[in-house]
């Protein structure tokens, strides 16, 4: 039996491939548009993740320390940790900074903890190189993401910084690299001025000033306890808010990353019409190629079935090698982009579902040109 | 040659448009064609000669009329059957002025492509359009492409296509417009033997007078009514 999809596409097999990689390479950056998305997910998670605590003081009536700013007192770990329920706590200092490389600079965000403390946010798992922070000064946990290697130097602010520890997939909510200094360290890069600064402060009366200030403390909960009640009572204090790990993700998700995520799935949405769009039109210029033959076919008493059954199929393989095409695109690219890119199976799926539906609705269009083909059109007349 | 009917029309009339813009192109066409007969359709252009070859082939639908092919009647002020194309697969084969095979299937494909919609088995459809390229003498080109043959081989394979399903009637519209004189002669006689040996009749269009002596019969157009002549022959 002649299989005219098959006779077809091998006629034009040169034009067909080069469409197909075309319409997948569209298909591609909807992969990676979605890899993104669970990326910015996943990277709202990571931190607190790796950190794992049950709950977050912050700075009365703030969404901190992600969503909004927080300043707390570092002493309030030792309240808190003196609250029955309560395990372990720390505090703990989130800082945007720009580590000086040779070439650029890096933007990166600096978790500040406490060395000797109970909580230490470097996940081990994620250790590729050296140990983790050992002393309170001028030692300095980086991702390999940045650059810098195990013994690098890095000069920030008065201080010189050895890098004693390299991290893999360690990024912030907001897909900065995540570095690890001490608390100590961190507060005197972020409260402590330079001497003319000291100097002018003075002269405008600004004298004393309290760099003991953390973003949040973090606490655990011990086992037995309910988190929810431990929080109940913290919030009886006064001048704090408290958030458990779970009320934190939400802030993380919803605050910070659900208008970027809404704007990647409206990309997306809008990235899988176009690719509908172009495939329909590719299959309709496809088959106005073919009206020709199309017309001769119906004129020499071809059923519609035989000719419609050759455009759904050349629409159907098109939207197949178009979907391999783009999975093979995407995972080509996907490290090289600056941020986390997850591509899942799922998603791969999903797509696969909207490329065989766009396929079938681009076909109907080839479909009705059939169906409306004059026969008469082959000779005129 | 025999007496049977193969194509009667009767009383077929085509009009095109309304009010101001209708046209009578056929009225009132009468006429019978017999099995094994060539007839030439002569008419100058825009007469109607293809709009009554397209009627004939259940292609266009006239505006009024009977038309036979064989002994079943197809229309009657209607088609009588919905599947006009059926008609037109098992019935009727078509040559035009221009080849038009589908380009994209070899010459083999071209042939057993409307067998094969027939239901036919592709062994038996193949053996029949081998039989028929070894008869028009393109055996050796089967697997070829349209692309790679020339003109005349091409025509010859759709003259082939045309008889491939064994129709009771071929429609030529022109088959020998674009070949030179000598071609143009050697496809006519093509078609004479086809007629005979087959028992086929055959409704070609043609411009040109020196095909008219190597048919049967002359079918004019002339002020929208069939005048039927017979050749001078050759």
């Amino acid at each position: 039996m002649i299989h005219l999809a098959k006779e077809d596409i091998k006629h034009t097999l040169g034009k067909f491939l080069v469409t197909a990689m075309g319409v997948g390479m569209l298909l591609g950056i909807v992969l990676i548009m979605m890899g993104v998305y669970r990326g910015m997910m996943v990277d709202a998670e990571v931190l607190l993740d790796d950190l794992s605590v049950d709950l977050w003081v912050v700075q009365e009536d703030t969404l901190g320390p992600f969503a909004e700013s927080s300043r707390i007192h570092e002493d309030l770990k030792y309240t808190l940790k003196a609250l029955q329920g309560i395990d372990k706590s720390e505090a703990i200092t989130f800082q945007n900074i720009q580590l000086p490389r040779t070439d650029k600079k890096v933007r990166v965000v600096a978790v500040g903890f406490d060395v000797y403390g109970d909580i230490d946010p470097i996940n081990p798992a994620r250790l590729i190189e050296g140990r983790g922070l050992k002393t309170d000064h001028y030692e300095i946990v980086v991702t390999d993401k940045t650059g810098f290697k195990l013994h690098d130097k890095i000069k920030l602010g008065r201080n010189t910084y050895t890098v004693v520890g390299v991290t893999h997939g360690s990024v912030s909510s907001g897909g900065d690299s995540l570095v690890y200094i001490s608390l100590k360290d961190a507060q005197e890069l972020q409260f402590s001025y330079s001497n003319k600064r000291i100097q002018n402060d003075r002269a405008r009366g600004i004298i004393s000033k309290d760099s003991h200030m953390v973003n949040a403390i973090i606490a655990t909960v011990k086992a037995g306890y309910s988190i929810d009640e431990v929080a109940g009572e913290i919030r009886k204090w006064q001048h704090k808010s408290v958030y458990t790990g779970a009320q934190e993700k939400i802030v993380l998700t919803k605050n910070l990353i659900e208008k970027a995520s809404k704007q990647i799935g409206l990309f997306t949405a809008i990235l899988v019409i176009v690719s509908t769009i172009i495939i329909a039109l590719i299959i309709y210029t496809m088959t106005l190629e073919k009206m020709k033959e199309i017309s001769i076919m119906k004129l020499i008493g071809l059923p519609n079935g035989m000719i419609i059954r050759m455009i759904v199929e050349e629409t159907l393989l098109l939207g197949f090698l178009a979907f391999i095409f783009g999975n093979i695109f995407s995972h080509l690219i996907y490290s090289k982009f600056p941020k986390r890119v997850v591509l899942e199976i799922p998603d791969a799926w999903m797509l696969f579902g909207i490329v065989v539906l766009a396929s079938i609705f681009a076909s109907f269009i080839g479909v009705k040109k059939v169906i409306n083909a004059d026969p008469t059109a082959a000779i005129g007349g | 040659m025999s007496n049977e009917q193969a194509i009667k029309v009767e009383g077929l009339c085509k009009h095109f448009g309304k009010d101001d813009s209708y046209v009578d192109v056929i009225k009132g066409a009468s006429f019978t064609i017999n099995k094994g007969e060539l007839v030439a359709l002569v008419a100058p252009s825009g007469a109607g000669k293809t709009t009554l070859l397209m009627m004939i082939g259940c292609v266009e639908e006239p505006s009024a009329g009977k038309i036979w092919l064989g002994k079943e009647k197809v229309y009657d002020n209607k088609w009588l059957t919905q599947e006009t194309r059926k008609i037109r697969r098992e019935k009727i084969g078509f040559i035009f002025q221009a080849h038009y095979l589908i380009p994209f299937l070899n010459i083999i494909d071209n042939l057993t492509l409307l067998p094969q919609a027939n239901g036919t088995e592709d062994k038996v459809s193949k053996a029949k359009a081998r039989e028929l390229l070894t008869y028009f003498d393109i055996a050796e080109k089967e697997k070829a492409m349209p692309s790679q043959l020339s003109g005349g081989q091409n025509q010859r394979v759709a003259i082939a296509r045309a008889l491939v399903n064994n129709p009771e009637i071929i429609l030529a519209d022109e088959p020998t417009a674009a070949l030179d004189m000598q071609r143009s002669v050697d496809v006519v006689k093509m078609l004479k033997k086809i007629a005979l040996e087959q028992n086929v009749s055959i409704i070609m269009v043609t411009h040109d007078d020196r095909m008219l002596p190597y048919c049967d019969r002359i079918m004019k157009i002339e002020n929208k009514a069939i005048i039927i002549e017979s050749p001078e022959k050759p």
